[in-house]
Parts: structure tokens; sequence; C-alpha cells
């Protein structure tokens, strides 16, 4: 069976604020500003957006976007998540509710002030006793593992004993993303270029993984405006059609936030692998029909599971695929093209859903010339969501 | 590790707490279904595998060995003073079921390390199961 939202739904506003470290404004006030931004590019006004898709990490509700922005209906609101898996599963569940009947067009947003609010980056808040209650915290706290990026260097390390990946591996997935935000002159390294020299002076954080294998802490906002592709095609700017999106768990899934996921048979293998099948299945394409690739890099360890997940390369080949240049500008793969969460900023992975709409459009910094199918992937671990962008 | 502000683990949920009553007898606990004999891990009050409700908290042998380790350099909690190192333990007993613990500073260790569980890390009256390096 055809899967039955190919090319049927698409992105038609795309919208973001500055990204920066100290916004000096209120979460609600960046996602107005990227929302706004959203509709105006989409050619339409308030009164054509009646439904609402939120990050299920964002302190925003539905109906605190709906109220500051005017809306004069809405007919559907939804929450995907967990955190950064959530943003390509927010713009299929848009689509489903367009395609369903339940709204006409609606706003996906992600806002956060997440450098000077509250920061991911520190850790989970551990108070005296830590855990309970399916968090399963009670396992991991304790021990002193407190934060994504200890977990990730658990991930790393076993990776580079696994297939013998290196550092140098590692520094050329954020070299490239940082030479693409040097020309990005919204992201927050646009001025901070970074050699492998510089890479390996880097502070180390948790072994193996330095201070660049980091993503940026960000205030800001992303929004985009989901309609059908016959309602897209009339606004001033064009639209990228949704050819399939997917979310997707993984088998021996585990419950919890995040370091449950340590727990699964591989740490090498992440819920991607599932997704990508799923979804090269449902868009009739696969990974050699990929012109460019927005792959969310909370690490980047992150990116090099993706690669092999999504097939770009065999499974330990990451670390190899990556030093090769593959994904620069001029490689086989370019990712990341406005600088992703390690060099243009965090806004959880929506973020590269705008820049995915760029690619298509053809207006991004770092233009693909002539690219017309672009990946947008979502985070891992816990579980994911991607999708495939097209011209119309 | 007897810094008073290191946190405590909750102990006494429905789901986990048999792992901490295990470690104040001095004991290392896994959950298991009773019937189809499945390591249940992280613990859960239901079977996958064969449909049971029926599970158990049964004693295993606290060896096992290094599955991967980080070196923590960032400080991120007072109670946590870096460098130390997190790694994560496969208990030999039930391969595949996985377990962390805390190292002091930057220990040599590699894939395959033996470890052993000891149970002389209390902290607020709840026994904290640990792994050191087993000597040959
Ligand atoms: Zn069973």
């Amino acid at each position: 069976m055809t899967y039955p939202l190919r090319d049927r739904c698409a992105i038609a506003g795309i919208g973001a604020t500055e990204f920066s470290k100290k916004s000096g404004r209120s979460v609600l006030a960046l996602g107005v500003e990227a929302s706004l931004a959203a509709i105006a590019d989409a050619g339409m006004t308030v009164d054509d957006i009646d439904g609402i898709v939120r990050c299920d990490l964002d302190s925003l509700q539905h109906n605190d976007l709906a109220h500051a922005l005017g809306l004069p209906e809405l007919n559907y609101w939804g929450a995907a998540g967990v955190g950064g898996g959530a943003p390509c599963g927010m713009v299929a569940q848009a689509a489903a509710a367009v395609l369903s009947g339940q709204a006409k067009s609606v706003l996906v947003f992600r806002a956060l002030n997440g450098r000077s609010g509250q920061r991911y980056g520190h850790g989970a808040a551990v108070s005296a006793a830590v855990g309970g209650n399916g968090s399963y915290d009670e396992y991991f706290l304790p021990h002193g593992l407190l934060s994504p990026g200890q977990m990730y260097g658990l991930v790393a390390q076993r990776h580079m004993a696994e297939f013998g990946t290196t550092s140098e591996d590692f520094a050329h997935i954020a070299i490239a993303c940082r030479d693409r935000a040097n020309a990005n002159p919204n992201a927050q390294m646009h001025d901070k270029t970074l050699t492998m020299d510089d890479y390996m002076a880097g502070r180390m954080i948790s072994d193996p993984l330095r201070v660049f294998d980091f993503c940026q802490e960000t205030d800001g906002a992303c929004a985009v405006v989901v309609t059908t592709a016959e309602r897209a095609k009339d606004g001033p700017n064009p639209a990228a059609t949704i050819r399939a999106a997917v979310q997707s768990g993984m088998p021996d899934m585990q419950g919890g936030m995040l370091f449950p996921a340590l727990m699964r048979p591989t740490l090498t293998t992440q819920p991607s692998a599932s997704a990508a099948a799923k979804l090269y299945e449902r868009a009739g394409l696969g990974p050699s029909d990929i012109d460019v690739a927005q792959i969310y890099d909370c690490f980047t360890i992150t990116v090099l599971l993706q690669l092999e997940d999504y097939g770009f390369c065999a499974k330990g080949e990451g670390g190899s695929f990556a030093s090769s240049g593959a994904l620069q500008l001029d490689g086989s793969l370019p990712i990341n093209t406005a600088g992703g969460n390690l060099s243009e900023g965090y806004i959880h992975g929506l973020n590269h859903v705008v820049e995915g709409v760029r690619q298509i459009r053809g207006t991004s910094t770092s233009q693909v010339p002539d690219a017309e199918v672009c990946l947008v992937t979502s985070g891992i671990p816990v579980s994911t969501s991607a999708m495939i962008l097209t011209k119309a | 590790m007897t810094d008073i502000t290191l946190p405590a683990p909750v102990a006494d949920d429905h789901d986990t707490g048999g792992y901490f009553q295990a470690a104040q007898r001095g004991e290392l606990a896994v959950l298991f279904c009773a019937k189809c004999d499945a390591a249940l891990h992280l613990p859960g009050p239901y079977c996958s595998s064969c449909g049971s409700l029926d599970v158990e908290w049964r004693t295993v042998s606290p060896t096992g060995t290094i599955y991967t380790w980080t070196v923590v350099e960032h400080q991120l909690h007072p109670a946590f003073p870096v460098p130390y190192t997190v790694a994560l333990v496969e208990i030999d007993d039930v391969p595949g079921v996985r377990l962390v613990t805390h190292l002091d500073g930057r220990p040599d260790v590699e894939i395959g390390t033996p470890m052993v569980a000891v149970f002389d890390d209390v902290r607020e009256h709840t026994v904290l199961p640990r792994w050191v390096i087993r000597d040959a």
C-alpha cells in the first residue's frame, strides 16, 4: 500500500529568531516572533492557522501561543517527544491533522531560553533522593551519570572499541558543521572557525568527547507552517513537499527519559535504524537519492551513528565515512548546512527542519546545487523521527 | 565515598525496590520472570516474552566486566568531583544485563576489565551497590 501521506502535505512557511546566549526576552516572546515569521513566510495570517503542535519539553502550551498570537480558532493541538526526538514527528503530526480534516494549517514551533534559562547541559536536577516512579534514575544518577554528554561519552567509547572509530572522525563532523556555520550569519558560531588542531586542543568533557563534540546551548525559537500541498502552492515562497515522515522506536526499548537506553542490547545501533527502514519505504527512496541532509547533532557521535543507521555507509564505517570528506559541501552527503545544533544553535532540532526547507527552496547560506531531496532527522536515543522533503 | 551530599537512590519504588533490599543484605539482585526465566532489566512488572505477571528477584553472582566507560572531566555537581569515571558493567551471570558504577579518578580500564560489586556505599540508610576492579 502506498503511504497515504506521501506528497500530500508541505511546509509552506518557516521562521526563526536570532540565536543567542542571552535573549533577554521571555520564551513566549521568542515563540511569537518565530511563529509570526513562519506565518508571514507562508503568505498567511493568524486567521489561517487553526492548529498547533509543540515539543513535549517546551515550556509553552498550545493555549499560551494561541492566546499570544490571537488565533481566532484553535481546532487541533498536540505534542511530540521526547525532546530532540520530536521535531520531524511534530511535522508528521501536523500533516496528519491536516489530512484528517482536523485543522487547515498547523503551526509547529519550538522556543527555549536554553542558555540563559534552564540548561540541559547541566544535567539532571539532583536532590537528596533520586529516582522512582518509572524514571529509573535510581540506577544512574547516584553513580554520577548526570548528563546527556556523559551518556554519549559511554556510547562513543563503545563505538570506538567495536569499530576503531577515532577522535579525528568525530572532529570531521564538528568541522563540517562549523564550516557551514561560518557561512551562516545567524549561526552562533558564525565568527569562530574550527580546525583539526583546534578540535584536538579542545577541553575534554567526558572522555572521549571534547568540548567541540557538544552542541551549543541556545536562546531562540523556530517555527514552520504545515498545510496541504495544494494550499502551500498559494504562498509567496516555494513550499517543501513532505515526501514521507516517520516516528520510530526500536526493539527492546527502555522506559525513562534518557539513561535507560544504555540497557538496550546494542549501543551502536539506535532507533534511527528502524526509522530509516520505514522512512525509505514510505518515500519510495533510498540513501542514494538524498542530495543533502540535516542530521540531528546534539553531539558528533549522534551524527556518526545516524550516518550508519540511515544507510549512508555500513555499520561501523561512520567514522571513515565522516573522515572521507563526504559531509562537506562538495561531498556526497553535505550535512547541517546552517551549522546544526553543533554550530548554528540548539533549537532542539527544529532548526534542522527550517534549514531543510531552505535547501529545497534554494535559499541556504550553504546551498547545495540542485538540491531536490533533503533528509531531516531528529534526536536519538530514546526514540526518534525523521522526514524527507522534496521540491514541489 | 562518605560525602553526605551524595544523592541517595529512591529505594522503595514498587518496581525497583527489590534491588536495594538485596543490596541491604549484601547481595546483587536481578528481576526475572518466574515462568520463563527471562531477565527483566530494567525491572518491570510484566514479562513481555511470555506474558507473565509473575516476577521475582533472584540473587546473582556479583561479578561482571566493563562494557564501556567515560572519564568525566567537566564538573557538573559538587557531590561528584572530577575527574571520575562512569562505567557500564555487564553481569557475568546474566549476559546483557548492565549496571552503572562510579570509579574515582581515571582508572586503567578497558572493555572486558573484570569487576566485582561491593556493598559499602551507604547513603541515607540505603546501600548502593558499586563496582570495583577485580584482581585477577
Ligand atoms: Zn516470561
